[in-house]
C-alpha cells in the first residue's frame, strides 16, 4: 500500500494568476529514494507543502495509507505524523534555544508523554548523529549541524515519508555526505524520502525515481536513468552532469 | 558573550531556581537594607562566587561591573551636584555626595547580583524557570522566538551589510545613512519572510498553538541554599553592626 497518494491536485496562489499545481497525481510507496526536479516556480515547494497538509488543494485529494485526508485537526495531525517536512533554511525551523528542546517539540505535539518524548529525542539524535549537540544552543551550531538538527526534529516524529525541500543546497560536500547517510538509513528502514533539488548529480545519482515538474504539471515520473536520458536530450548543457548513482 | 560564559560554567547544570534564589535574595537585601556597605558587600560576594564557584576569569566580573559602574557614575552625578536657579548656586554638598554614593552602591550591588545570574544561567534555563513559575505561556513563547531570532536576524544583518559595504554603501556619511535605511527596511522584510517560513515549519511538526518542549533536567546542590543563607546572614549582620 502507498504511504501517500496525491490525486489530480490543483492549486493557485491568490497573488499569482497562473496555477502552481495543475492536475498533479503521484503515489509514494514505502522504501523509495525519490527526487523532485524542475525550474524555479515549477511548483516543487507547493507540491511539498501539500504533502504535509500546510496547503490544501483547491481541487483534487490526498490519501494517506488509503484513507482520504479530510483537513480537520485529527486528520492533519495524522498526516503530519506520517509525512515529515524539512525546509531548505534550518534557521527558519529551529525555534528553540536548545537542541534537545527543539527535538522534543514534534513528539510532544503528537501527544506523547515526557519519557516517550525523551526516548524519541534520543533516537532521532542518534540517527542524525547530533547526540553530542543536545545541550548546545541552536544559534551556536554550524550550517551542517543545523541541517542535521532540523532533520532530527522532523524524524523524531517517525514519519514514513520525509519531504525535504532543497535540504542539501547550502551544504558543503562533507555535510552533504552526512545528510545522505541519514537519508539512506531511512530508506533502508523502509521509509520514503522525497528530495527536491536543483543539483542534477544528486537528482539522477542519488534518486532511484525522479519526478520532473514543469509549470505545475508532472512532466515525467520514472526511473532515474530514464528521466536522465530525457532530461539530457532536452538540455544538452547538462549532459555531463547527469552522473550515475554515487 | 555573557551567554557563552553561562554555557561554559560548571554551574550551567545547576537548577536555575537555586541560582535565581541566591541572586534575587541578594538583590532584595541590597534594596531593603539601605546602606552603601550592603551594596559593596553584595558586589564582593558575587565577585567571589563568580570567581570560585562559577570558575569565571577574575577580570570578567570586574570588567562588566566597571562598564555598568561607568554608566551609573554619570547617572548619579545629578544627585551629587546641587543646582539652585534663584539665587543661583552650584555646588557639591555632603548630603548630595552621600545620597549619590548610596544610590551608586545600591544600584551596582543589584547589578552585580543580576550579573551573577546572567553569567551562570543561559536564557533557555531562565525560560524554563519562567515556565515553572507559571508565567504566561504566550509571553514565554514570544521570548523564546525573540531570543532565537536575534541571532538569525543578526546573521542576516551582517550579510546584508557586507553586501552593501562591498558596493561602497558606506563610503560616505550620506551613502551610509541611505544604506542603513535600506538595510533596516530590508531586514524587516526578511524578518517577515522568516516568520512565515517558521510558521510553516512549526505547523509541519504539529504546532497546535503552544511551543511545548521538554523541560531541561538540572542537578540540585545543597551548596546553593547554604550560600544563600550565608549571604543573607552576613548582609544582615553588616546592617545591624
Amino acid at each position: 500500500m502507498c504511504l501517500l497518494e496525491l490525486d489530480n491536485l490543483h492549486f493557485a496562489y491568490p497573488d499569482h494568476p497562473q496555477n502552481a499545481l495543475r492536475g498533479v497525481s503521484l503515489a509514494f510507496p514505502p522504501g523509495q529514494r525519490v527526487t523532485l526536479i524542475g525550474r524555479n516556480g515549477s511548483g516543487k515547494s507547493t507540491l511539498m507543502l501539500h504533502c504535509n497538509g500546510i496547503l490544501r488543494p483547491q481541487r483534487g485529494s490526498l490519501r494517506l495509507g488509503g484513507e482520504p485526508v479530510t483537513y480537520n485537526r485529527a486528520s492533519l495531525t495524522n498526516l503530519r505524523r506520517h509525512v515529515g517536512l524539512v525546509l531548505q533554511d534550518p534557521d527558519n525551523q529551529l525555534f528553540s534555544a536548545s537542541v534537545a528542546q527543539d527535538l522534543s517539540f514534534g513528539p510532544l505535539n503528537l501527544g506523547l508523554n515526557a519519557s516517550e518524548a525523551r526516548a524519541r529525542v534520543q533516537e532521532a539524535a542518534e540517527l542524525c548523529d547530533v547526540t553530542n549537540l543536545l545541550e548546545r544552543p541552536t544559534h551556536a551550531l554550524s550550517g551542517g549541524e543545523k541541517t542535521r538538527v532540523a532533520l532530527a526534529g522532523v524524524l523524531a516524529m517517525r514519519p514514513g515519508l520525509l519531504v525535504a525541500d532543497e535540504l542539501i543546497n547550502a551544504l558543503d560536500p562533507w555535510a552533504r555526505q552526512q545528510v545522505f547517510a541519514i537519508l539512506d538509513r531511512l530508506v533502508q528502514d523502509g521509509k520514503t524520502v522525497l528530495l527536491a533539488t536543483h543539483d542534477m548529480d544528486v537528482a539522477f545519482g542519488w534518486g532511484e525515481r525522479v519526478i520532473w515538474l514543469e509549470a505545475g504539471q508532472v512532466r515525467m515520473d520514472n526511473r532515474a536513468d530514464e528521466v536522465a536520458q530525457a532530461f539530457a536530450a532536452e538540455n544538452p548543457a547538462f549532459r555531463g552532469h547527469v552522473a550515475p548513482r554515487f | 558573550m555573557i551567554d557563552r560564559y553561562a554555557y561554559a560554567t560548571p554551574l550551567r547544570t545547576l537548577d536555575p531556581a537555586h541560582k535565581a534564589g541566591l541572586s534575587l535574595s541578594a538583590l532584595g537585601l541590597c534594596l531593603v537594607l539601605n546602606r552603601p556597605a550592603i551594596g559593596l558587600a553584595v558586589m564582593a560576594w558575587m565577585w567571589i562566587l563568580s570567581l570560585v564557584w562559577a570558575r569565571h576569569p577574575g577580570r570578567l566580573f570586574a570588567k562588566i561591573l566597571f562598564a555598568e559602574g561607568a554608566f551609573l557614575a554619570v547617572s548619579v552625578l545629578g544627585v551629587a551636584v546641587s543646582v539652585h536657579v534663584y539665587p543661583f548656586s552650584f555646588g557639591i554638598t555632603r548630603q548630595g555626595l552621600d545620597a549619590a554614593f548610596l544610590l551608586f552602591t545600591r544600584a551596582l550591588g543589584c547589578a552585580a547580583a543580576l550579573n551573577f545570574l546572567a553569567l551562570t544561567t543561559p536564557w533557555v534555563d531562565l525560560l524554563d524557570l519562567g515556565q515553572r513559575l507559571r508565567l504566561s505561556p504566550l509571553l514565554l513563547d514570544l521570548m523564546t522566538l525573540v531570543y532565537r531570532f536575534i541571532f538569525t536576524l543578526l546573521e542576516s544583518l551582517e550579510r546584508m551589510r557586507t553586501a552593501q559595504e562591498s558596493r561602497l554603501g558606506y563610503s560616505g556619511w550620506q551613502q551610509g545613512m541611505h544604506s542603513a535605511a535600506l538595510l533596516a527596511a530590508r531586514l524587516l522584510v526578511d524578518a517577515y519572510r522568516r516568520s512565515t517560513q517558521t510558521q510553516i515549519a512549526l505547523e509541519g511538526r504539529g504546532f497546535t498553538g503552544a511551543l511545548t518542549v521538554l523541560p531541561n533536567l538540572y542537578r540540585r546542590d545543597k551548596a546553593a541554599p547554604i550560600l544563600t543563607i550565608l549571604i543573607t546572614i552576613s548582609l544582615l549582620l553588616l546592617y545591624w553592626l
